[in-house]
């Protein structure tokens, strides 16, 4: 036993040396993209950008992005046969002749393509013709293969690893015959935490002594550090699953529903410090591409209501609140290839903090109000697919998300004019993004002026607010991602359709139930089935 | 059924509000007016507007995805029955905040709500029909500008009987002309008429190489560049012995003269260089003294001339381009990052830069002449000869065949001669050409001819747009114009300045900003202005003027990555902009005390 134990002792420093730290590397600051940021980001999205992942395995080890990424730049030798570069298109796959059961590819077999390297010219071809050229969805692809290509070939090249800020425009890398180099290059080859740290030490050394203007801001730089290994998003919604769960199961007991209070107020912190961080880091409103959108209108959900169960104390709220905030929160942190969750500088339209904070927050917190509606209809809905007949005061509740919502669409759509008045030239001028946000206006009014006119009840209602949803999908995402045209570009992107697609069917599966339900008159008194 | 106007009337007493409805309903059966009145401010009315609005607006964000904004505009958005149904809308807006009259306190943000929709629609429609919205491209370099291109296309016809302009509206790519269903336009002033009956957006102008017996040596020339799928025709004629110098896209210079120079004896030699070893030093006949060194990851060139100045350039950049170094030309013609000889030839063994490679060619001119390489053809009498000369030497030179492309070493352009005539002349007709890919534009135009009484009609002839034609019916001439409206402004605008600041590190743009002078046309006075991202320039520019819109405001709109010198900017006059300022404000504070300026009693059980 003893003797175990003193095995056991002598190898415990073995094992931790025998991964070298690099801890201390993660947090050197790196310039890329035109913003200056830790290595640990800067591994972090070269390996999303390569992998769409941020970890591989290589010999049957698994490697985090800063290991990995380290090893492309101080050992290039032998990477070029791992499998990194994503590639999910499946045409694309065949016309390069990749193997199909596959997904990531090395570089010398992508290299070796002839059927890729024809496409990349065809697109090369093209854009060279016309800059802004829409791509066939293959070439498209290709376009993109070529881009993941061109990441590896830049920190195999070291030639992207812009290190030392020589430059305000632009740093630049370690010369071929930096000390400092030589020395990380060694360590790192003979895993040796000395030589390591003397390299870091050294390069320290040189990044400070360049120009004091062109540095880092060490504040800023450390925030980011924390920022990327709390993944307080992730958090939150961990945080906000557990109230909705004691939500569930406490039916009306006063400790089961203060205890989902303090998740879900313990969730809603962690989403207001990822945001301050964000905020910091980027120093602008966190609401500048579909990621961050996507994750303000989970918090804006939640934040409605817990307002409304402030007032209310009514509990379907928070029900309502939490499956919508979860799905995204869930979405947003599993799906980073189709939501990019890196900072990157904005184009000069956007970079106006009043404008994002006015009219981009307001937009987005009218999504908010929307989704609580949804999420309050969708348990009006389930009650009567359940047989229990709703009590009068949800139909309220969900009349007063609405009203919200309707406030702040207006508002928005609004502001955007005044902002496309001075930023575009013109207050309107049916711009599919300006069109589909008052689409989604007249359908809500709609729906309100149809209640009005007694052509519908409460159960309309909450059909109407599950069927309007669906414009603000439109609004928000499908403009972006489907019908990709317009002058609110800089927000475009691919991917994801499959899933909106089900999630419409879905909810209209969901409304004809309830439809059906209703007709077929099954009312049992309230609680007998269900919570 | 609970309602919202029985949820407003809680405040009431349940008497007074009997009473009100009681009034209300009386009013309708005595009077025409007020049962019109309520009929058109019907809930009915307004679902059916709100409905159909919503699914015109959805149908033409799908039809402008899949055609284009143009089409959409003139359909939908833009459209007469469109702009009906809006006029309908402030009808039914109106005509509801008369239903609810005698007004009480209650119905404040209704009213201010559904009042303040009639504003800001009543404001479009002025800015419709009294602003402008246009763009202008200002230079640094040129002439201040004093014209707005207005988003509008016009015809301008010049009658034959006082030489006088007439514009008249018309856009042929929406119009939807055909053979039997032409556009007819009088021409003013004369009983002749001009019949537009056919549309291409993809105009193009064909020159081609006609037999003439009063002709001289003329060839045609066909330039294909296979990666940019280009492919460019282009005569050439010997006018009275003049050598014909034609720029080709700024690359090179094509020259067609009598005969060809006495070539320029140059010397070439070319040299495998190693990223591990010495730098190669030329050794030609007449060594030029030009050294290539290849950086040992092979991701650098250093070229050193023969006066031991030096530069260093990015491997990838310069591939194939000749890079001129003193009086020599140095082209890296291969690169091989891992070199190894296979069966004989050169190869790579992996991608990685362990023994980098590259394969380099060293010119040296004889006469030192500097300038754009070019092409010299000559006719000769086994048909037309060439040759490429680059940097005073020639390179290359050789008869060119009919059907023989041979490359010209610019880019991956390619050369052939077509055709060559003794006596020739050049003819050229505008006609469409084939359709264009997606997101690519040509030069748009229709087809028209002029027909006179008795319906004698003369040749149809394609206008061009920025581009005027001529008509005749054999007797007489009319010229015509296409394009957009270009409208006079009171006062000129000239380019200062123009910067594209970056984001660090990168190409990216991080903004615009435009310095512009405005010289007001009837005082003289001049007036600096700035156009960032979202903050445009105006003009006049006052408090008063920007609040009305009787206001000039210049935005950001684009801008040329190839001439930082040039920018375009988007115009706006709007003379509807305060009212729909009020109209919007209206809105979001009408709906405001809607939902929320009332006691919420009612509302919670």
């Amino acid at each position: 036993m003893r003797r175990t134990i003193l095995f056991l002792l002598f190898l415990l420093p073995h094992l931790t040396s025998a991964a070298l730290d690099m801890s201390g590397l993660a947090a050197v600051p790196v310039q890329e993209s035109g913003r200056k940021k830790p290595f640990l980001v800067f591994a972090d999205e070269a390996m999303m950008g390569m992998t769409g992942r941020t970890s591989v395995e290589r010999d049957g080890k698994k490697l985090a992005s800063v290991e990995a990424v380290t090893g492309m730049w101080l050992a290039p030798a032998g990477w070029e046969n791992v499998p990194l570069i994503l590639i999910n298109d499946k045409k694309l796959q065949e016309r390069a002749g990749l193997d199909r059961t596959r997904k990531r590819y090395s570089y010398s077999e992508l290299a070796s393509s002839e059927g890729l390297r024809a496409l990349l010219q065809e697109a090369s071809a093209l854009r060279a013709k016309n800059p802004k050229a829409k791509l066939d969805p293959v070439v498209k692809s290709a376009a993109d293969a070529g881009m993941r290509l061109a990441v590896f070939e830049g920190l195999v090249s070291g030639r992207t690893v812009t290190l030392l800020p020589t430059g305000a425009a632009a740093w630049s890398p370690l010369g071929e015959n930096d000390p400092a180099l030589a020395k990380l290059r060694g360590g790192f080859a003979s895993d040796d935490q000395a030589s390591f740290d003397a390299g870091l030490a050294a390069l320290r050394a040189e990044q400070a002594s360049e120009n004091p203007r062109f540095q880092a801001d060490p504040g800023k730089i450390a925030a980011e550090v924390f920022y990327q290994r709390l993944h307080p998003f992730r958090w939150a919604w961990i945080l906000y699953l557990c109230a909705g769960i004691v939500l569930m199961v406490s039916a009306g007991r006063t400790p089961g529903y203060l205890l989902a209070w303090g998740f879900a107020l313990a969730g809603f912190g962690m989403q207001l410090a990822g945001f301050v961080f964000r905020i910091i880091i980027s120093g602008r409103a966190p609401v500048t591409n579909m990621y961050e959108s996507v994750v303000w209108v989970a918090f804006g959900t939640i934040l409605f209501a817990l307002v409304f169960e402030a007032i209310h104390r009514s509990r379907y709220f928070l029900m309502g609140a939490v499956p919508v905030a979860v799905v995204s929160l869930i979405l947003a942190d599993t799906q980073p290839v189709i939501l990019d969750r890196s900072i990157r500088p904005l184009v000069p339209v956007l970079a106006d903090n009043f404008w994002l904070t006015t009219h981009v927050l307001t937009i987005t917190l009218s999504y908010a109000a929307f989704a609580l509606a949804l999420g309050v209809a969708h348990i009006a809905l389930g009650k009567i697919i359940l047989g229990t007949k709703p009590a009068k005061s949800l139909y309220n509740y969900l009349y007063r998300a609405l009203q919200v919502g309707v406030l702040l669409l207006a508002i928005g759509t609004i502001l955007g004019g005044v902002w496309a008045n001075y930023s575009w030239g013109r207050f309107w001028d049916w711009d599919p993004k300006e069109t589909w946000a008052l689409i989604a206006l007249l359908g809500y009014l709609f729906l309100l002026h149809g209640r009005i006119a007694g052509k519908w009840g409460d159960f309309g209602m909450a059909v109407g607010a599950v069927l309007a949803f669906q414009s603000i999908i439109m609004a928000w995402y499908g403009v972006n991602f489907v019908l990709g045209v317009g002058l609110h570009s800089y927000g475009f992107g691919t991917g994801g359709f499959p899933v909106a697609l089900g999630f419409v069917l879905a909810e209209i599966a969901f409304i004809a139930l309830a439809v059906f339900r209703k007709n077929s008159g099954i009312a049992r008194p309230q609680g007998a089935v269900g919570a | 059924m609970r309602d919202l106007a029985t949820v407003e009337g809680r405040a009431m007493s349940a008497g007074e509000a009997a009473a009100r409805r009681r009034m209300i309903a009386e009013r309708q059966k005595t009077s025409l007016a007020w049962r019109v009145i309520h009929w058109l401010g019907s809930l009915q009315l307004a679902l059916i507007l709100l409905s159909t609005i919503a699914i015109a607006c959805a149908v033409a964000t799908f039809t402008e995805s899949s055609f284009n904004t143009k089409i959409a505009q003139a359909y939908i958005y833009k459209a007469p029955w469109f702009l009906v149904w809006l006029t309908v809308l402030c009808v039914n807006l109106f005509a509801v905040t008369l239903t609810r009259w005698p007004w009480q306190k209650k119905h404040t943000g209704f009213i201010i709500t559904h009042y303040g929709i009639i504003t800001l629609l009543i404001g479009a429609i002025i800015g419709m029909n009294f602003g402008f919205e246009g763009n202008v491209t200002l230079h640094k370099d040129k002439p201040p500008a004093t014209k707005i291109t207005v988003n509008r296309s016009i015809i301008q016809v010049e009658s034959p009987v006082d030489s006088a302009l007439y514009v008249m509206a018309f856009d042929a790519s929406t119009a939807g002309i055909s053979e039997s269903r032409p556009r007819v336009f009088q021409v003013p002033g004369t009983s002749l008429k001009i019949v537009a009956d056919a549309f291409s957006d993809n105009l193009v102008k064909e020159q081609s190489l006609v037999p003439n017996d009063n002709g001289v040596p003329g060839v045609l020339l066909r330039l294909t560049s296979p990666r940019m799928g280009q492919n460019v025709e282009l005569p050439l004629l010997l006018q009275g012995g003049t050598p014909q110098e034609e720029d080709f896209f700024g690359l090179a210079t094509i020259v067609f003269q009598s005969a060809l120079p006495e070539p320029v004896a140059g010397d070439s030699e070319t040299q495998m260089v190693f990223g591990k070893f010495a730098p190669v030093v030329h050794s030609g006949e007449n060594p030029s003294g030009v050294g290539v060194l290849l950086s040992e990851d092979g991701s650098k060139v250093t070229i050193r001339s023969a006066d031991q100045t030096s530069a260093t350039y990015l491997r990838e950049e310069i591939m194939k381009k000749p890079v001129p170094a003193g009086t020599a030309i140095v082209t890296i013609e291969d690169y091989w990052p891992d070199f190894q000889m296979q069966s004989g030839k050169p190869a790579t063994k992996s991608p990685l830069p362990n023994n980098p490679a590259a394969l380099v060619r060293i010119q040296t001119a004889g006469s030192g002449g500097a300038g754009k390489p070019s092409l010299v053809l000559a006719p000769g009498k086994e048909g037309v000869s060439f040759q490429l000369l680059r940097s005073g030497a020639t390179v290359a030179s050789g008869v060119a065949k009919p059907g023989e492309p041979f490359a010209l070493g610019w880019a991956d352009w390619q050369a052939e001669v077509v055709s060559f005539l003794p006596k020739a002349g050049v003819a050229s007709v505008t006609k469409p050409g084939p359709p264009l890919p997606d997101g690519e534009h040509g030069i748009p135009g229709f087809r028209a001819r002029l027909e006179s009484p008795g319906n004698r009609s003369g040749e149809p002839r394609w206008v061009e747009s920025g581009d005027i034609t001529t008509l005749t019916d054999g007797t007489r001439l009319v010229r015509i114009g296409y394009g957009l409206e270009l409208r006079p402004v009171p006062f000129s605008l000239r380019l200062v300045d123009f910067e594209v600041p970056r984001y660090e590190g990168t190409e990216t743009p991080s903004n615009f900003i435009a310095s512009v002078e405005f010289t007001d046309a009837k005082t003289g006075e001049k007036k600096p202005g700035t156009a960032r991202m979202n903050h445009p320039a105006s003009f006049p520019g006052t408090l008063w003027a920007n609040l009305t819109g009787f206001n000039y405001k210049f935005s950001q709109a684009e801008w040329n990555p190839r001439d930082l010198g040039e920018t375009t900017l988007q115009v706006l006059y709007d003379p509807g902009w305060l009212l729909k300022w009020l109209g919007s404000l209206g809105i979001c504070v009408g709906i405001a005390i809607m939902f929320y300026g009332k006691p919420r009693s009612g509302a919670s059980h």
